[in-house]
């Protein structure tokens, strides 16, 4: 593309002649900060900021209110008082004015001389930030310019550095980011006052950030109806506590982009370093701008492509760089050759936004680490508009679309389709882009793709629109009504399930609307068939059927409806004692709680708005209500909460517990006995310390499921994300019917499953939108598979046997037995009553079915000579190594 | 029937007599008596330290770890001098050579075995304030002022408690009376007299014992007041049960001696006891890992303990983290996530398990580290809500008091603890179950080398003689409280600064 060494050789020569000799004492990080909460998305149409607002303030406890920032992309000029070219063609700079009365000697300094400006103005607040609930430092005073270099100038410019002949373009992009850096050194990072900084110049890219949570961003600066294609979000968490200005929060910016990181590099001073030696000095002192920096260098400086920038941040290694295609090997290697040093060493994971002027396309990237070590998630609506997002939790994600869903009915509240990234790897990248192009139309359309420039998709079914009136389907009506019944009155939701599993194909929306709805006016009714409506919308929610024309999000979003629907007119706790199975609680009556009395046996709790954690979150009132007697619990609408099922305490064999909407982390840690349902996906931390009980899992599963795990019996029915089962002890089962990320069953300390010790299933499989089942064609991706364990076993469905050595760290291919076969099948039996993924299916290959030992392949732990050996010398770390080199 | 079960019993506080439990106690000085000794029976009458004991008419062997020395038997009115047929001889104890290590010297080891026997300082010229490393703790003295402290300050009423929970929140107060608890040394790793005897003792003193990371066996059910439950990267043992029934949950992020590194217990070592209160499986090896896989960074631990406040939510939570360089920002995060106390584990510790090239070579020294944190934290306008707690290597009375000074509010011990059990530091902790003092060891024969209301009373001796140290210190500096110390490095001299400075014994006002 544009790259040209001579052009990179000039800008870097020309940056480290005007910086003067490296101080090398200067590669000091002032500011430690873990992670934090990250979350954006792109959308073809232009969207308010107040739509950031909502998974801004889920993820609060993701931050600590010390640091927030925001960033858009591809504004929408009304508000901005340019015209749309001007929009396009000038740089567009917000000033953070620590010191508001530096504003005309910085003018007079930095920008009078070479820029023309087209519009300027002091950004508009609100008036006392006091008035912002939370806020408690005052923002800075931003000013905003739309500027231009003067040619004479640039003139001047292009001669002093050489760079004739090339695009004046690249050359007044060079000249303002210059300019940037000696205005941030001057105002900003030399000692005494630090008065002003620039939180963004490029073009159509804003950056605004203070002192407080990113959502007081939107409020203090009143972006509430500014619109824009992409926005990103972040809530810092620095450990430093007196925080008084922004300059440390992200997001951080190069030229034409954006990037908020969650995350914390080892090698902070490698790569500053790198960066001094070709000419760029970190000013902030923070890894965010460390990350931005190298961005900016590989894409404006050496010109690389995506996938190059990608490639230099998150190596691809072990067994996926072996899967690669030879050129890609070649071209991979000498880009790690060069750039390893400088690549982040450490958790990351960053959300980058950016403006491609020469393509007028505004992009979303997300990009994982290569250890995967942040939690991601990733997901995409497309309907009348397409929407994609990128956020730490998937609970932010479903906070955005309801947000934007309950304002404008083209959008959805659950996405077509969600996924993690697999950091480094050779199927994804471990990076997904989101693409806002223009089309001939004037419209624009968005596209996702992976590192690689495939595109990701969905099957283009007709979207819902939820604002139609639901009519009766007079064709249909009786028939339906006659089946529905009928299946209640015999209590079989199994029935009802398969009526629509046989017949939703055919129907419209309408039809399909309306049978629901059916199913709603018949709990209401009748007190005996109200239990089996419930078991049949869940049914619906966690299976799939043949939908037709139809989307699964939009059945997913009819029948949660309905279901909360129902549950929100159950009687209330505070209404007496009804004769009724069911009571209602919710975050205001939550104080009335009481033992059950009567018939009650169901605490149904509509978790809507109860904070996360502490002692006013749902979870702390599930175990206050089993001490009083409870035993089954449904929670609906959950918004993030997390940790249900703990503090229960030991022995709750007879409690279950069904949670709906988007659960959040460590839900099951610690469950002795109990039995817990989660319908739809699960985030990070599931069943930690598990010790015995049942976890139905509906869907994906985040982070480090089961770590630490001693018992219990588990089922998922996707994926898991990075690290499930890690340092899982004694008799932990789980069988997941999806795939994991990576780092399956590491260090498994689980004895041998044939006497009563641990094991894991993987089925590898996925379904399409019609519940149809497509085994993976690898059923584990990932370079380690049951690294350092001690004991346990994994049962692994590869029929072709894709699993090889090289994946397996510290285990060993076994022969199934026929011991094993009936050790496995009740799991597996079980398995199909959760998830109607039957054994028969399971054994299949290619419509032929296979005896158990040519499907499914057991990997047990191998004995280590190193952890048989007592090591000789005190100085055991040297020990392992020779007794491995000896291996 | 009834009957006494000291296993679930808190002992008394107070010093009793124990003495060792071999044979002979190992003394800096060897006293020979030959075969010429005609047992006249002089030597018993002269000797100060009953060295010398006649059963019926006969001399018996001599106690020669009581001996004062080779000065006192040359003396005109003691033993070689007195005795007719020049049959006794004394002498050093050859075998003080092979003893110990620079940091823990033969005479560290011999006067904290004096402690815990009888709850007093050594008579004799043993070393009792500092080991022979020449860095650490070990280059600090306390520069006591020439004159002595106001006339109205009486020792006894010197208040020496600490508080545990400064934030004013809604979870347990707890003050204990003494600035020391007990460090984790999991089941497993120790023998179950050796964890109830510690347990025991500090009970006995009102403070906390930590179980380590192997788990919360039934036998310590009786002391749940006085226990911290410790929630460690391998998670062993770690039961919602276990957390709820303790008044301090500790999280274990690293250890001093390998930050960086986890632990293993080989196959061996998991023996059925030791598999069922980790919830594992006898004979596999289990591995801790180095990182808390749920927390990889500081939104993470805050979650981790918002989820320990969850289960339990009276409980205060400590964090234990090691030392790195940027110790002082991780142990601010750490309030900002909620932890009660901070617990910083320098690199001066570690039992004979931790791998030498770990131990001392990769955390900040905690000299370094308490002072730079301490700071930091007044800095941040939150020290006065923090309990700082410092541990990894502070073997004496000294120690604990240098460690305050330097800007801790309190000090967890664990090697000290087993040297009170007479612990020899041959380093052999590691390697199977053969610990020769049955200390370090699960092996069914050696556990028995010792008895619990033996080991409690030792450890009991020693917090006793610590705290009547402390005392003595704070007296001669002129505080009425233990709190008055934090941060005063005022009070402190580093030889490597201030060569000239007074000793700072204080052994004649305590025994």
């Amino acid at each position: 593309m544009k790259y040209d060494g001579s052009f990179a050789d000039k800008i870097i020569a020309n940056r480290r002649r005007e910086r003067g000799p490296i101080d090398s004492k200067r590669n000091v990080k002032t500011a430690d900060e873990g992670g934090c909460g990250v979350t954006g998305f792109a959308c073809s149409i232009p969207v308010a900021g107040r739509h950031i607002f909502e998974p801004s303030i889920r993820m609060h406890n993701r931050g600590n209110g010390k640091g927030g920032g925001i960033a858009a992309v591809g504004i929408n000029p009304d508000r901005l008082g340019v015209s749309q070219d001007e929009l396009d063609s000038h740089y567009m700079l917000h000033v953070a004015l620590l010191e508001p009365s530096c504003l005309p000697g910085l003018k007079e300094t930095c920008f009078d001389p070479y820029f023309d400006v087209a519009k300027e103005e002091l950004l508009e607040h609100v008036r006392d930030y006091r008035d912002i609930e939370g806020l408690e430092i005052r923002p800075p005073e931003v000013w905003r310019a739309f500027v231009r270099v003067k040619p004479a100038a640039l003139e001047k410019f292009i001669k002093e550095t050489g760079l004739r002949g090339i695009d004046p373009r690249q050359a007044e992009d060079e000249f303002v980011s210059r300019n940037t850096f000696r205005l941030n050194k001057q105002l900003y990072s030399s000692l005494g006052e630090k008065q002003a900084f620039v939180l963004s110049h490029g073009r159509n890219v804003m950056i605004l950030k203070i002192v407080g949570y990113a959502e007081h961003v939107v409020q203090y600066y009143q972006l509430e109806d500014l619109q824009a294609h992409v926005w990103i979000a972040h809530q810092r968490y620095p450990t430093r506590g007196r925080v008084w200005h922004p300059g440390g929060a992200h997001p951080f910016t190069g030229l034409n982009e954006a990037l908020v990181h969650n995350g914390d590099f080892a090698n902070y001073y490698a790569t500053s370093d790198y960066l001094r030696q070709r000419g760029m000095e970190p000013l902030f002192m923070t890894d965010t701008e460390v990350s931005v920096m190298l961005f900016d260098l590989w894409n404006r400086v050496y010109g690389y492509p995506l996938e190059v920038i990608i490639e230099a941040f998150a190596p691809t290694t072990e067994l996926d760089f072996d899967l690669l295609p030879p050129e890609k090997q070649r071209l991979y290697d000498s880009i790690q050759t060069t750039h390893v040093h400088a690549s982040p060493d450490g958790p990351w994971f960053f959300i980058i936004a950016r403006n491609i002027p020469e393509t007028q396309t505004y992009q979303l990237i997300g990009i994982t680490d290569t250890a995967m070590l942040r939690p991601q998630v990733f997901s995409l609506y497309d309907g009348d508009v397409q929407i994609g997002l990128v956020c730490s939790e998937k609970q932010a994600i479903d906070a955005t679309l309801r947000s934007l869903a309950d304002e404008d009915p083209r959008f959805s509240p659950v996405a077509d389709k969600y996924w993690n990234a697999r950091g480094g790897s050779f199927d994804d990248g471990g990076a997904f882009m989101f693409s806002v192009q223009p089309l001939e139309n004037g419209g624009r359309e968005l596209v996702c793709q992976n590192k690689f420039g495939e595109f990701v998709s969905v099957s283009s079914r007709k979207p819902l629109d939820i604002t139609k009136a639901v009519r009766k389907p007079e064709q249909q009506a009786r028939d339906i009504d006659s089946a529905l019944e009928d299946a209640l009155e015999r209590g079989d939701a199994g029935r009802v399930f398969q009526y629509f599993r046989t017949h939703t194909s055919w129907w419209d929306y309408n039809t399909l609307r309306w049978a629901v709805g059916r199913m709603g006016r018949m709990a209401s009714k009748s007190a005996q068939a109200l239990p089996h409506v419930l078991d049949a919308l869940t049914l619906l929610i966690d299976r799939r059927i043949p939908l037709g024309d139809k989307k699964n999000s939009a059945l997913v979003r009819i029948v949660t409806n309905q279901l909360y629907e129902i549950l929100r007119t159950m009687p209330r706790i505070t209404g007496g004692a009804l004769l009724h199975h069911y009571a209602l609680i919710d975050a205001d009556t939550r104080h009335h709680l009481r033992p059950p009395i009567a018939m009650e046996t169901t605490l149904i709790v509509d978790a809507r708005y109860f904070s996360p954690e502490g002692d006013d979150c749902d979870a702390s009132l599930l175990s206050d209500a089993h001490k009083m007697g409870w035993k089954k619990f449904i929670v609906f609408d959950l918004r993030g909460q997390r940790f249900q099922g703990c503090g229960f305490g030991p022995k709750t064999d007879d409690i279950r517990i069904d949670l709906y909407g988007s659960s959040g982390d460590y839900v099951a840690s610690g469950i002795d006995g109990m039995e817990i349902h989660i319908h739809g996906n699960a985030q990070d931390q599931i069943g930690q310390i598990m010790k015995k009980g049942t976890l139905v899992i509906h869907g994906d599963v985040g982070q480090c499921f089961l770590y630490g795990a001693k018992g219990g019996t588990t089922f998922v029915l996707g994926n898991a994300a990075g690290r499930p089962l890690i340092n899982a002890a004694g008799r932990p089962k789980a069988v997941i019917n999806g795939t994991a990320l990576d780092f399956l069953a590491e260090s498994f300390m689980a004895g041998d499953p044939l006497a009563g010790g641990g094991f894991v299933i993987v089925n590898g499989l996925t379904r399409d939108e019609d519940g149809t089942i497509i085994f993976l064609d690898r059923p584990y991706p990932g370079s380690n598979l049951f690294s350092l364990a001690s004991g346990g076993a994994l049962y692994i469905r590869d029929p072709d046997k894709k699993v090889v050595n090289e994946q397996l760290n510290g285990g060993e291919f076994r022969e199934l037995s026929d011991a094993d076969w009936n050790l496995i099948r009740p799991c597996l039996l079980e398995n199909e009553g959760h998830f109607g993924i039957k054994v028969e299916d399971l054994l299949s290959v290619d419509g032929v079915k296979r005896t158990p030992r040519e499907v499914y392949r057991k990997i047990e732990a191998v004995p280590l000579a190193v952890l048989r050996k007592i090591p000789e010398t005190d100085d055991s770390v040297w020990a392992t190594e020779k007794a491995r080199a000896a291996l | 029937m009834r009957y006494r079960n000291i296993w679930s019993e808190v002992p008394p506080r107070k010093v009793i007599a124990t003495p060792s439990r071999f044979r002979r106690g190992i003394g800096k000085y060897t006293v020979v008596v030959s075969d010429a000794c005609n047992h006249c029976l002089k030597c018993v009458v002269v000797c100060p330290e009953s060295v010398f004991r006649a059963r019926g008419s006969k001399l018996e062997p001599p106690q020669d770890h009581l001996c004062l020395g080779i000065e006192c038997s040359k003396k005109s009115n003691r033993c070689m001098a007195n005795c007719p047929v020049s049959a006794i001889r004394v002498g050093v104890n050859p075998s003080v050579k092979a003893l110990g290590d620079r940091r823990w010297t033969a005479d560290l080891l011999m006067s904290t075995w004096r402690m815990a026997e009888t709850g007093s300082l050594p008579k004799n010229d043993l070393e009792y304030r500092i080991g022979g490393s020449q860095g650490g703790f070990d280059r600090l003295r306390f520069a006591f002022p020439k004159r002595l402290p106001k006339p109205d300050l009486d020792k006894n009423d010197i208040d020496t408690s600490i508080t545990l929970n400064r934030r004013n929140d809604a979870c347990e107060r707890i003050d204990i009376p003494i600035p020391v608890y007990g460090g984790g040394m999991s089941f497993g790793s120790i023998s179950q007299v050796t964890m109830l005897s510690r347990i025991r003792a500090y009970a006995a003193w009102g403070s906390f014992c930590c179980t380590g990371e192997g788990g919360y066996p039934e036998i310590l059910y009786p002391f749940d007041d006085h226990i911290i439950t410790q929630v460690a990267t391998g998670l062993f043992g770690v039961r919602e049960e276990t957390i709820q029934r303790v008044k301090i949950v500790e999280f274990k992020y690293a250890q001093g001696a390998k930050p960086g590194l986890g632990g293993h217990l080989l196959g061996d070592k998991v023996t059925p006891a030791v598999a069922r209160i980790r919830e594992t499986v006898p004979g596999s090896s289990l591995f801790s890992p180095f990182p808390f896989h749920s927390v990889y960074s500081v939104e993470d631990h805050k979650k981790h303990i918002d989820w320990i406040k969850t289960v339990n939510k009276r409980g205060l939570v400590s964090v234990k983290v090691s030392t790195p360089s940027d110790v002082d920002m991780v142990a601010v995060g750490s309030y900002y996530a909620g932890a009660h106390i901070v617990h910083l584990d320098g690199s001066y510790g570690g039992t004979g398990a931790a791998p030498d090239v770990a131990k001392k070579n990769i955390a900040m020294p905690i000299e370094y580290a308490i002072p730079k944190v301490h700071k930091f934290l007044v800095d941040e306008g939150i020290r006065d809500e923090i309990c700082l707690i410092a541990s990894g290597g502070a073997r004496t009375a000294y120690d604990v008091a240098k460690a305050i000074a330097l800007g801790a509010d309190g000090v967890v011990t664990g090697t000290s603890d087993l040297v009170a059990l007479e612990c020899v530091r041959c380093h052999n902790c590691e390697s199977g179950r053969g610990c020769a003092r049955g200390i370090a060891t699960t092996d069914a024969e050696l556990v028995g080398l010792m008895d619990l209301e033996w080991g409690t009373r030792r450890i009991i001796n020693m917090l006793w003689c610590w705290r009547d140290q402390l005392r003595e210190i704070l007296y001669r500096l002129g505080m009425r409280s233990i709190r008055e110390l934090v941060g005063r490095t005022d009070v402190l001299a580093h030889l490597d600064y201030n060569s000239n400075v007074q000793d700072d014994d204080v052994r004649e006002a305590i025994y």
